[in-house]
């Protein structure tokens, strides 16, 4: 019953501390796929090709977030006869991107040092 | 209902939530997403999409709240570092509201309440949903200081401070112990106020009212008075010093503590006045003061860090 209990509660908290994890990534993995223009579900199924799923409710309203606060640019436009949104990196899009990519990849390095250190 | 008009339900309940000048935008490329969603599950279920696949794709996209809020950027009225501080002034506070109505209740004579639950009724109007104010006017507090935070993140910035410092620095202390002196010379002669006020020609009512009795003065007022004196002397060395030592703020906590006792005899024991109003108004005073010593020593105490290992 004990172990049960404990097995319960670390699952919890790698549920959530996973989902923590995943949260600092989401943006920097969306912003990566729209140096070319994409709209909301061939960019989910992009993201989901190379390993990195999210959800189609986070998704979606990211986008629009994204595009408020100045970093996308969107259009509609109809192919195949279905109106599509596309959302593709403006300028300030790229810088951030470029800033986000050097920030990760020194962490991404640092964590691994750390990680891999044998204790 | 069919595949379609579950999806538009949710779009619909989702939209209408949204701001109005982006709302038929993003319902309009909802949809669209929503649509191609359904269809790449039903490709890949190998059967056409009906309400049930619908229904299960849209739980998970959350409740159309939550769907709406995601669209927005969060918005925090209390910031997070001060949300169990919010909490305990709002608990403290209703709680001190409830029971100050609830002893407002109990003073009253028994048959005015109109009975038991004619005075529970009375107390819950008057005290328990009257007490809302309160924490009400702390999300507008709060509010107001995590909205400043945000607009200018540098502008509070903390700065180390000594504990043993003098609150309000040496300046205040000057003025608390003139404050004091002040205040021990109207206790010592309380008709000054009327001979200053009316130049010795106020009511004989108003005399007698300020005239203590003579109980009083034979032992507790002597009693009182070299307590309070005893302050001067202690603030004087605290100025001189600087700063409040060890042995000075034990000093403090012992004399308070004394004090308080003192005050609490006076209150439970025989009249201090000559009159049973002046000596009422007096008693709910000095009653005042001492509880608020005591809470203040409450919290120092509840407040005081001792870092040590458990």
């Amino acid at each position: 019953m004990h172990s049960m209990v404990c097995h319960m509660v670390n699952t919890d908290i790698f549920a959530k501390l996973e989902l923590e994890l995943r949260r600092g990534v989401v943006v920097l993995a969306a912003l990566s796929q729209l140096r070319t223009p994409r709209y909301g579900y061939e960019l989910r199924q992009s993201l989901a090709d190379k390993g990195m799923p999210i959800e189609e409710g986070t998704l979606y309203p990211l986008l629009r977030r994204l595009e408020t606060q100045g970093l996308l640019k969107s259009e509609w436009k109809v192919e195949d006869g279905s109106p599509r949104r596309y959302y593709a990196l403006n300028a300030d899009g790229r810088k951030l991107l470029k800033k986000l990519t050097e920030s990760w990849q020194g962490m991404n390095e640092a964590v691994s040092r750390l990680t891999n250190e044998e204790g | 209902m069919n595949a379609n008009e579950v999806i538009e339900s949710y779009i619909n309940d989702v939209a209408v939530l949204l701001p109005r000048k982006q709302r038929n935008d993003v319902a309009f490329e909802l949809r669209a997403l929503l649509g191609e969603e359904l269809q790449g599950r039903a490709e890949a279920a190998g059967r056409a999409a009906d309400a049930p696949m619908a229904l299960e794709l849209l739980q998970g996209f959350g409740r159309p709240r939550d769907m709406a809020a995601r669209y927005r950027s969060p918005l925090t009225i209390i910031d997070p570092a001060d949300g169990r501080s919010f909490l305990r002034a709002a608990s403290i506070g209703m709680a001190l509201i409830w029971a100050a109505g609830l002893l407002e209740l109990l003073q009253r004579p028994a048959d005015a309440a109109g009975g038991l639950l004619g005075a529970l009724a009375q107390w819950w109007t008057g005290a328990v949903v009257a007490s809302l104010w309160w924490p009400g006017l702390l999300v507008v507090g709060y509010g107001l200081a995590c909205w400043i935070r945000q607009r200018r993140p540098q502008a509070p910035e903390w700065v180390p401070r000594k504990s043993d410092r003098i609150y309000g620095g040496r300046v205040a202390l000057v003025m608390a112990i003139f404050g004091m002196a002040a205040g021990i010379f109207l206790l010592v002669h309380p008709h000054w106020i009327l001979d200053t006020a009316f130049g010795g020609r106020a009511a004989p009512a108003a005399y007698q009212a300020l005239t203590y009795t003579d109980g009083f003065l034979r032992f507790q007022a002597p009693c009182l008075l070299l307590l309070l004196l005893l302050n001067i002397p202690l603030f004087v060395a605290v100025l001189l010093k600087g700063h409040w030592s060890t042995g000075l703020r034990g000093l403090q906590i012992g004399l308070s503590v004394i004090m308080c006792a003192m005050l609490a005899w006076i209150v439970f024991d025989g009249p201090v006045m000559m009159t049973a109003r002046s000596d009422q108004t007096a008693k709910s005073l000095v009653m005042l003061i001492v509880v608020i010593t005591l809470v203040d020593m409450g919290i120092k105490l509840y407040r005081r860090v001792s870092p040590a290992p458990r």
